[in-house]
């Protein structure tokens, strides 16, 4: 482990801009946009209770919809993500051009297309609940991308490593679940927090199948009080506060994987 | 050089934009409510809600443009000067009276439940526990989470909602009569699977009406105006059997 490699990290995702657990000032971008964010919401509820105390108390079990596609979505991505990297990375002809055919055609539909494709277009032979049917695009979705980030953590394992297990006599198995995996796992983990930040936003996108989520509870509530500035300038905001804590909770995973790197 | 030519394009940009809004109003559709208004084969907009809008343009002498736009969010694009009025089925409710202005009626509505062909139902009250969908925001909807015990879904669009009844999601849909009917007899995917099942009963009438921004009296009387001309003129009745066959 004496080879000096300038860790190459380009951290321009679609997730959210992980704050650096390094910078021990108190005033970030992060601590300014929570702040702000939480104040606002404080405010507003506390100066007009009409309509926006009203707004938020409409809102919390799309909060919990919001949470339970994430997570739910974010547990099957794993396992799909995981297979498709190691597919990526395959000697074996046939492994390698499914996984990599996956990837191609998914990552180049759009997500919103995808959910309209599970949910109306397949709909028509197989019908899945609708909550199981976001969940299930979702995952097919982020999968592929997924896929990716596990692909780029094992490639980034050092290849003397794999050398080293199998003249000790591990066999391929073992080797990627014994020795390659469990390092892959420190550069893997913050882009996979990261993925499931974006994850979180786009499953806003889910509202289009009618399932009662934060944004769909949102326009439900404009849909008939006609308050579309008051309830979206809510939504944004605890979509905010959301995705601000997640990414600060991401960045602290970050810091613990990386504890001995300095 | 490039400054100025940047210039002169945007003066000529925004005088034409001006002349052209004077002349012109643009009205807006969620163009998937047929036979009201919908998008024909040759991406035209349609129906006996845009045929009404050219007759009275044609009474009172103006010129309109329709305009497709999402139901979620039409009335906030009205309240952003988006277009000068939604002629989009709008029912009249006091709720929204409260926020727009409303055109004298042009259209009677009641709201109609398509159920499966199978199904049995006479009533709102024998939906209970079941789950109706409608397009979110619309009237039927409404009507659907007063009623107790009935969950309800709301949809993008009203085809969606059918689409779900049609695949199973859904127990059934509830929307303006007109659009029910038109589903359940004219559309040839789901001929035969559903059926008109009721017209929920209520004690005061829906009407149809073309919906203004607040204090946008001007265009109001121009509307009012036309909407009597087509009535007494006859156009209407012409209208209907056109679109609504009756």
């Amino acid at each position: 482990m004496s080879v000096e490699k300038k860790e190459v990290r380009i951290a321009v995702t679609d997730g959210m801009l992980i704050p650096s657990g390094k910078d021990k000032n108190v005033i970030t971008a992060w601590s300014i946009s929570l702040i702000f964010a939480i104040c606002s919401i404080i405010y507003l509820c506390v100066k007009n209770p009409d309509p926006y105390l009203d707004i938020l108390k409409f809102l919390p079990d799309g909060i919990m919809v919001t949470f339970q596609v994430t997570i739910s979505a974010i547990l099957l991505t794993i396992p799909i993500g995981l297979a498709t990297g190691m597919g990526r990375l395959s000697e074996n002809r046939i492994i390698n051009l499914v996984a990599s055919t996956y990837v191609e055609i998914i990552r180049g539909i759009p997500l919103l297309v995808q959910l309209f494709f599970i949910y109306y277009a397949i709909g028509e032979f197989v019908q899945l609940p609708d909550l199981t049917a976001a969940i299930i695009a979702m995952s097919v979705c982020y999968g592929a991308y997924m896929g990716e980030v596990f692909r780029a953590g094992i490639d980034a394992v050092d290849s003397g490593q794999a050398e080293a297990a199998r003249s000790l006599g591990f066999n391929k198995t073992e080797t990627m679940f014994m020795v390659i995996l469990p390092q892959a796992w420190r550069t893997i983990l913050p882009p996979v927090g990261n993925e499931f930040i974006a994850l979180l936003k786009d499953s806003s996108l889910v509202s289009i199948l009618a399932v009662s989520e934060l944004l769909r509870r949102g326009r439900e509530y404009a849909s008939v009080t006609f308050n579309y500035f008051e309830c979206y300038l809510m939504v944004a905001l605890i979509y905010l506060v959301i995705t601000l804590l997640l990414s600060k909770a991401v960045s602290i995973m970050e810091n613990k994987l990386n504890y001995y790197d300095d | 050089m490039l400054k100025k030519i940047v210039l002169a394009l945007v003066m000529v940009a925004m005088t034409a934009s001006f002349a052209f809004a004077q002349k012109s109003i643009v009205i807006a559709h969620d163009a998937t409510w047929p036979p009201m208004e919908f998008v024909d084969a040759n991406k035209n907009i349609v129906g006996y809600s845009v045929d009404y809008c050219d007759a009275i343009a044609k009474e009172v002498g103006i010129t309109v443009e329709h305009k497709s736009v999402a139901w979620d969010g039409i009335f906030a694009g009205l309240v952003g000067r988006k277009y000068d009025m939604i002629s989009s089925s709008v029912s009249i409710t006091p709720e929204r009276q409260k926020k727009f202005d409303f055109s004298d009626p042009y259209f009677e509505v009641t709201q109609a439940v398509i159920l499966p062909a199978d199904a049995s139902g006479a009533s709102l009250a024998d939906l209970k526990g079941k789950t109706l969908g409608g397009q979110i925001g619309t009237t039927g909807v409404f009507m659907a989470k007063r009623a107790e015990g009935v969950n309800t879904k709301e949809y993008d669009e009203i085809g969606f909602a059918v689409e779900a009844l049609y695949t199973g999601r859904i127990d059934g849909v509830i929307c303006d009569d007109a659009i029910a009917a038109d589903y359940v007899l004219r559309n040839k995917k789901y001929a035969g699977k559903f059926k008109l099942a009721f017209i929920v009963k209520s004690d005061k009438p829906e009407y149809y009406g073309f919906v203004v921004k607040k204090g946008n009296k001007e265009l109001l009387d121009l509307l009012n105006k036309g909407i009597k001309a087509v009535k007494a003129k006859g156009i209407e009745a012409e209208l209907r059997k056109k679109w609504i066959g009756q």
